[in-house]
């Protein structure tokens, strides 16, 4: 989960970085009465956005009053950045820059450990910084000490709070002489969300620029609590395309989102559910998918599951089914462990709902049997022209 | 001959006596895999089909000096210390099935493992076959008489369900597989493309290797690499999921951990970098046995 700049300087702040004393704007709140809570003359709004490049957007602005204050949040909540809802504005301190450096600690995946990003040259993109001006070091994930520092606190925060990203640009060191995080981009590590009940608290978001729908909501609700492990049915992203998806497994799922777009339809979703999940949680999930307006095709489709319960799987769908009866057409592809039963858990269900709905097992690639939902999307079109 | 798994396999399950664990070690003895023993702490005693559960892989030791691999079964929480327990023992070959371990407990324990010498093949990783000889873990699943026959194909996999799907295609183009590896789909690997295509260019019975990729990352480009350095030089066609991801914002991850949306990493670029080395590339994952049937 990425975190806006204002989160992520409180975990900087925690673990001893300097931050710009600020205060957070929601939206619709009283502007310039944040301004005067924060009781500095010049300051900074900084619309909160999930990714970056919000400079060069002009999505920072400096201001010397109320009135200025209240008319740039009021024009950068009213803007989208690169596609980001802006979902907050910090107003913070205007720092006395002298130099602006650059910090980071990510995982290298070749190299499968941290490494510390440092440069000079900080205040822009890292990409753009000529290589001989970053120095790396690789850190020892079991236990690298290093000199009390910015540098240290840092590698301090992204151990201590799972952080899969934790960059600084720039760092700041001010006129003063001191050195301060004007930025803060973090990402958390998602599967680390076991021994960290303070995320919970975390606001709801998505990087797809708007408020997550009250689908996705309602789906992430799913994984959570005690069925947290067993299996996972909490993936959905709503999509602008009219054709349902229920797919099952993670390689599946990517290759068949690529062939349905091969296959001339557009999705209404991203879905995908995998690691065997119980009957009920599958229902949960397939009663959100099919609750979407507009729908004119559904397809459900898995590879060969090694483990998943293809019956008790599909017994949840069924159950879904029986309660919203589309009229569209459905095709199912799916084989694995009780293969047989779910089939005949899903023909059952058809009939006695009068559904459009086609059967593939192995046989049948899964490209194909996208194919296959396109002409009947296309026949069902023509049928119902007036 | 196979890569990973021999004849002379010795496996270990870690977490036995867990649901998981067990449906896994019927699974391998039921597919001729030579399952010693387990281990759960404190759930010494106990036997799981047939096979005596210990307390420690050092009792497990002490009593099965032979044990050569591991298969770990634990909840994420455990992970970490399970497959330590598994490094420090001196176990070379270690399978970790476990899904959503913290990134930062795989660092470490991948850390560990390079420092021991030690192969982990994971984590999210439903294992690996090689059709005739054994399967560690649960690929194939019960289907595994169908899906998988002894050939001269390898594949490799980020997907559990796409190593069965690709294997099946092999097999009903009349090809068999040498061995089928789940690589798992995290951010972090610890067997990774290039490592395997190393082992799979040493197996004679290897005539060729077909790769099932996702957008996000960069292990594909250590392929690139390898072929470079005349590491591997066999045929090799990959699919590379995720075209469509493009689509989506930067920082979004979509079916895995590992599947991110990177600018100028993605599906395309990926694919366009194996294609100068001579790699085939397959437009559609079905197009796979296709690219390689001449070969096999």
């Amino acid at each position: 989960m990425n975190l806006y700049e204002f989160e992520g300087k409180q975990l900087f702040a925690k673990h001893g970085i300097l931050t710009p004393k600020g205060v957070v704007a929601r939206r619709g709140d009283d502007y310039a009465a944040k301004y005067r809570e924060l009781g500095l003359p010049e300051v900074v709004a900084k619309a909160q956005v999930l990714s970056g490049k919000r400079g060069k957007n002009n999505g920072i602005r400096f201001c010397s009053s109320a009135e200025e204050v209240r008319a740039a949040c009021e024009d950068l909540f009213a803007m989208q950045i690169r596609g980001q809802l802006v979902a907050a504005v910090l107003i913070e301190e205007k720092l006395a820059i002298s130099e602006e450096h650059y910090i980071s600690i990510t995982y290298d995946t070749n190299k499968k450990q941290p490494v510390m990003i440092y440069s000079q040259d900080g205040g822009m993109d890292i990409e753009a910084v000529p290589e001989e001006k970053i120095d790396k070091t690789w850190l020892d994930i079991r236990g690298a000490e290093l000199p009390p520092s910015i540098g240290e606190s840092l590698w301090q925060c992204f151990l201590a709070e799972d952080t899969r990203l934790a960059e600084i640009n720039p760092l700041v060191k001010t006129t003063d002489g001191r050195w301060v995080a004007a930025d803060a981009k973090v990402a958390l590590d998602d599967d680390a969300f076991y021994r960290h009940k303070e995320w919970e608290t975390l606001e709801p978001r998505t990087l797809l620029g708007r408020l997550p729908t009250e689908r996705e909501v309602a789906v992430k609700k799913i994984d959570e609590g005690e069925g947290y492990y067993r299996g996972t049915a909490g993936k959905y992203i709503e999509m602008d395309g009219d054709m349902a998806i229920l797919f099952s497994g993670g390689g599946a799922s990517i290759a068949n989102m690529d062939a349905l777009l091969k296959a001339g339809l557009e999705p209404a979703n991203y879905t995908e559910y995998s690691g065997n999940p119980p009957r009920e949680k599958v229902y949960q999930l397939a009663k959100i998918v099919l609750s979407k307006p507009g729908l004119h095709g559904l397809w459900i489709a898995g590879g060969v599951a090694n483990f998943t319960n293809v019956a008790e799987t599909f017994q949840g769908i069924a159950d879904a089914l029986d309660e919203v009866k589309p009229t569209y057409p459905i095709v199912v592809r799916r084989a694995g462990p009780n293969e047989g039963e779910g089939m005949r858990l899903m023909r059952d269900c058809a009939e006695r709902n009068g559904l459009t709905m086609k059967l593939f097992g192995k046989d049948t690639s899964m490209g194909e049997t996208a194919v296959t939902l396109a002409t009947l999307v296309k026949e069902k079109a023509y049928a119902s022209a007036p | 001959m196979s890569i990973l798994i021999t004849a002379a396999t010795k496996v270990l399950v870690q977490g036995m006596t867990g649901k998981e664990g067990q449906k896994a070690t019927r699974a391998m003895l039921d597919y001729g895999t030579d399952v010693i023993c387990g281990v759960t702490p404190n759930k010494g005693g106990q036997e799981v089909e047939g096979r005596p559960v210990f307390n420690s892989i050092a009792e497990a030791q002490q009593n099965f000096p032979g044990i050569n691999t591991t298969a770990i079964y634990v909840p994420p929480f455990a992970a970490k210390a399970a497959i330590l327990e598994a490094v420090e023992s001196g176990i070379k070959t270690i399978n970790v099935i476990v899904e959503r371990i913290p990134i930062q407990d795989t660092a470490y324990c991948l850390a560990a493992a390079k420092e021991r010498g030690a192969r982990i093949v994971g984590p999210s990783s439903l294992g690996y076959i090689s059709p005739g000889v054994g399967r560690i873990g649960v690929v194939g699943g019960p289907l595994v008489g169908e899906i998988f026959a002894p050939g001269s194909i390898g594949v490799i996999s980020r997907s559990g369900g796409m190593t069965n799907e690709v294997s099946w295609q092999i097999r009903q183009a009349g090809l068999g597989q040498s061995t089928a590896v789940h690589v798992g789909g995290d951010l972090l690997m610890g067997m990774t493309y290039a490592d395997l295509l190393r082992l799979f260019e040493k197996d004679e019975q290897t005539k060729a290797v077909v790769i099932f990729g996702e957008h996000g990352g960069s292990y594909e480009f250590e392929i690139v690499d390898a072929i470079k350095n005349k590491e591997y030089t066999k045929p090799l066609a990959i699919y590379i999921g995720g075209k469509f991801a493009n689509v989506l914002p930067e920082g979004m991850n979509i079916g895995h951990a590992g599947a991110i949306v990177e600018r100028g990493k993605g599906a395309a670029e990926k694919e366009a970098a194996l294609a100068t080395v001579g790699v085939m590339v397959a437009e559609r994952y079905e197009d796979l046995v296709s690219l390689i049937m001449a070969y096999g």
